[in-house]
């Protein structure tokens, strides 16, 4: 099934590519997204099969497929909306189009991989359709941001395949090296702990980039800062998303060895520095895309430091994820809107958004009290649930630590928003240029009240794929 | 033959920090991906044909000659002839280099593995080592790719120090990744040539806040 899907995803995009047309983009984008949730249900209705013998629908790429398919409904509707206000011809409509196609499918490829070496391939696949993404928009700093986002990735990529080979070596079968994850979780208790240890940080470091978090994160707040609304809706969660799989597979692996605490100590440090860093540069920020990013480092940061608790903060910190990608998804669709309002993503640049536009603002406000984990934000129901973790586990003055600097974040984005909500419109505004659709806002409504609700009374079939998650780590 | 052909591989390594010209380190990428050809072929004679097909065609066709073709092109597209700009004085470098090569030697015999073939475990981490310092004391972003690619060629280096062999799919898969990674860093490259006027990775900063 899955490399049915595959093909036929293959070749929509090259068909969009190739004849360069907008019905053809339309239907072919339509019949692709609704492919991807097909086979969400697919997965979902054949939980713990393998399909091949490199893929396997777990309860955890499950989740994050059924994430994508989601985020991908509204992202068609945006699109449309960006080329209208951006781009000029056609062929640029439909290369984006193509090129959105087969990143979904590789990031489809990296949930459902069960061979850590194929995700790998799957994932350096998502870094090359993701600079052309962010090169989109054909000028010096998308450039700029494209070429540090590709150097970057490639470079952490190249050192999780070292993370990879050395895992290899512990992972010989009498067929050669097996590098299946059930394998590896299976042989895990006879490995080498200096050779597993090796592995767990390159593969960590390799994929920091993907993951939005140190030590790789420089070219990903670039990217992000530059790259297109509809294109960061999916870079901050379906991406992050698959650089967090990536990882939680090698630490399955890793937690069935008594080095299960080394390696947690080695997520609370990546995450410390990542949540430190993230408020140092908040105080200098002057671009809202750029907040956003650093506010999924703070969320992804939050998501380590919870893992890093152990078992009684897996499942806030795999709920947190959730909400994250469907609040962050909305909250760049927004941002779209609020730029071709202004015109710039520069914060100096905007002001009086209420005025202007009411329903967006809204919408604005209420995507900021729900990342800032404001009540009745579902965030506000697991970041309580993580602090109870972490105190409750001894971690006390890491979540102090934690939530000084999430104060500061807060402030951070709060004022930004203020000044863009109720500042003076700012002079060179031209309110002609303005093109507005009203209906732009409702996705990013369905999206945060759709965290609130699941906050407060969570889905039995999300509980389920997230408990049975956890039990891959027990 | 094969402890030859490594030794060698471990003078492309030093060299490439006492060359200056950028047609130097083509070729020596070029010499590199002729030595992993060999070594390859020599290690791995024994496994499935369709697997070693694709290790040969990595090495001598993708590495040895599509690669340093490519390079070559981007090179008189950019016209590029000497890299000047290094942070660091090539006598320190070189000096770097080999306590690099010394300590991955005295490191690989404290490791107590019969998987690991010790005599390319040590050159390849070497290699690796080399190639992100080789990024770290170059401004131009050439040098960043052709550090990228030493970084690769440790990296398969290592995978022969590992004996892991993939199958024949994921190998392939593996080959056309870097290999396509590699021309659109390549073609980007042109692009920051042509927008910046310069390949000078200072000069790509706006973005900073």
């Amino acid at each position: 099934m899955i490399l049915l899907f595959f093909g036929i995803a293959f070749v929509l995009s090259l068909l969009i590519f190739l004849f360069a047309n907008r019905i053809i983009m339309a239907v072919g984008s339509t019949l692709f997204v609704a492919l991807h949730c097909l086979l969400t249900v697919y997965s979902y209705k054949n939980l713990d099969s393998f399909d091949t013998v490199y893929y396997q629908f777990d309860s955890l790429s499950v989740l994050m497929n059924a994430l994508l398919s989601i985020l991908l409904v509204p992202t068609l509707f945006h699109s449309n909306l960006y080329f209208k206000r951006h781009v000029k011809d056609v062929k640029s409509e439909t290369r984006f189009a193509a090129i959105m196609i087969i990143l979904a499918t590789a990031l489809s490829s990296v949930y459902f991989a069960e061979n850590i070496v194929l995700m790998w391939v799957s994932i350096e696949a998502t870094t090359l359709c993701m600079t052309f993404l962010i090169f989109h928009n054909r000028y010096e700093t998308p450039l700029e941001a494209a070429w540090k986002y590709l150097f970057l990735s490639s470079v952490g990529i190249a050192i999780a395949f070292l993370g990879i080979l050395i895992l290899a070596t512990q992972a010989t079968s009498p067929e050669g090296a097996n590098l299946s994850v059930s394998y590896l979780a299976s042989v895990a208790q006879k490995m080498d702990p200096f050779f597993l240890k090796t592995a767990f940080v390159l593969i960590l470091t390799g994929y920091s980039a993907k993951l939005n978090v140190f030590p790789f994160y420089a070219g990903t707040i670039d990217a992000k800062t530059v790259a297109p609304s509809p294109v960061n809706a999916i870079f901050s969660t379906a991406m992050i998303n698959a650089g967090f799989i990536a990882i939680f597979r090698v630490y399955t692996v890793i937690n069935q060895t008594p080095l299960n605490s080394w390696a947690q100590n080695v997520l609370l440090v990546t995450g410390l520095i990542s949540i430190s860093l993230a408020t140092i540069q908040l105080f200098r920020i002057k671009r809202y895309k750029r907040m956003f990013a650093f506010s999924s480092m703070e969320h992804v940061a939050l998501i380590l430091i919870t893992i890093s608790a152990g078992k009684a903060g897996y499942y806030a910190a795999l709920l947190h994820l959730v909400f994250h990608s469907f609040i962050k998804g909305g909250l760049f669709f927004q941002f779209g809107q609020v730029r071709a309002f202004f015109h710039s993503g520069w914060i100096k640049d905007t002001g009086s958004y209420f005025k202007l536009n009411p329903t967006g603002a809204l919408a604005f406000l209420l995507g900021i009290i729900s990342v800032t984990a404001i009540p009745p934000s579902g965030l506000f129901i697991t970041e309580f649930m993580i602090f109870k973790a972490l105190f409750s586990e001894g971690f006390i003055v890491t979540a102090v630590a934690v939530l000084i600097m999430m104060t500061i974040i807060m402030y951070f984005i709060i004022s930004k928003t203020m000044h863009l909500l109720f500042a003076d419109l700012p002079e060179n505004f031209k309110p002609d240029a303005v093109f507005a659709n009203r209906l732009e806002p409702v996705s990013q409504f369905v999206l945060f009240f759709a965290v609130i609700y699941m906050g407060f009374n969570p889905p039995a079939i999300l509980t389920d794929l997230i408990k049975q998650t956890i039990q891959l780590l027990n | 033959m094969v402890i030859v052909l490594i030794v060698l591989f471990a003078a492309t390594l030093v060299y490439f920090f006492l060359s200056e010209r950028v047609s130097n380190f083509i070729w020596l990428l070029a010499i590199q991906g002729t030595l992993l050809f060999g070594i390859a072929f020599n290690n791995l004679i024994h496994i499935q044909l369709l697997g070693l097909i694709v290790i040969l065609l990595e090495t001598l066709i993708v590495k040895a000659i599509i690669i340093p073709w490519f390079l070559n092109r981007l090179r008189h597209q950019n016209q590029l002839k000497r890299v000047h700009e290094s942070k660091v004085p090539v006598f320190y470098s070189l000096i770097i280099i080999s306590a690099v090569l010394i300590g991955c030697f005295l490191m690989s015999y404290t490791i107590n593995n019969e998987v690991i073939q010790l005599r390319f475990f040590t050159v390849a981490l070497a290699t690796v080592i080399g190639g992100m310092y080789f990024i770290i004391i170059h401004k131009n972003i050439f040098s960043h790719l052709v550090g990228f690619l030493i970084i690769e060629n440790g990296a398969f280096l290592l995978s022969l120090a590992v004996g892991g062999e993939m199958p024949f799919l994921v190998s392939l898969a593996v080959l056309l990744d870097v290999l396509i990674a590699v021309l659109v860093i390549g073609v980007f490259m042109n692009k920051v040539k042509d927008t910046f006027d310069t390949i000078s990775a200072s000069k790509l900063s706006q973005l900073k806040d």
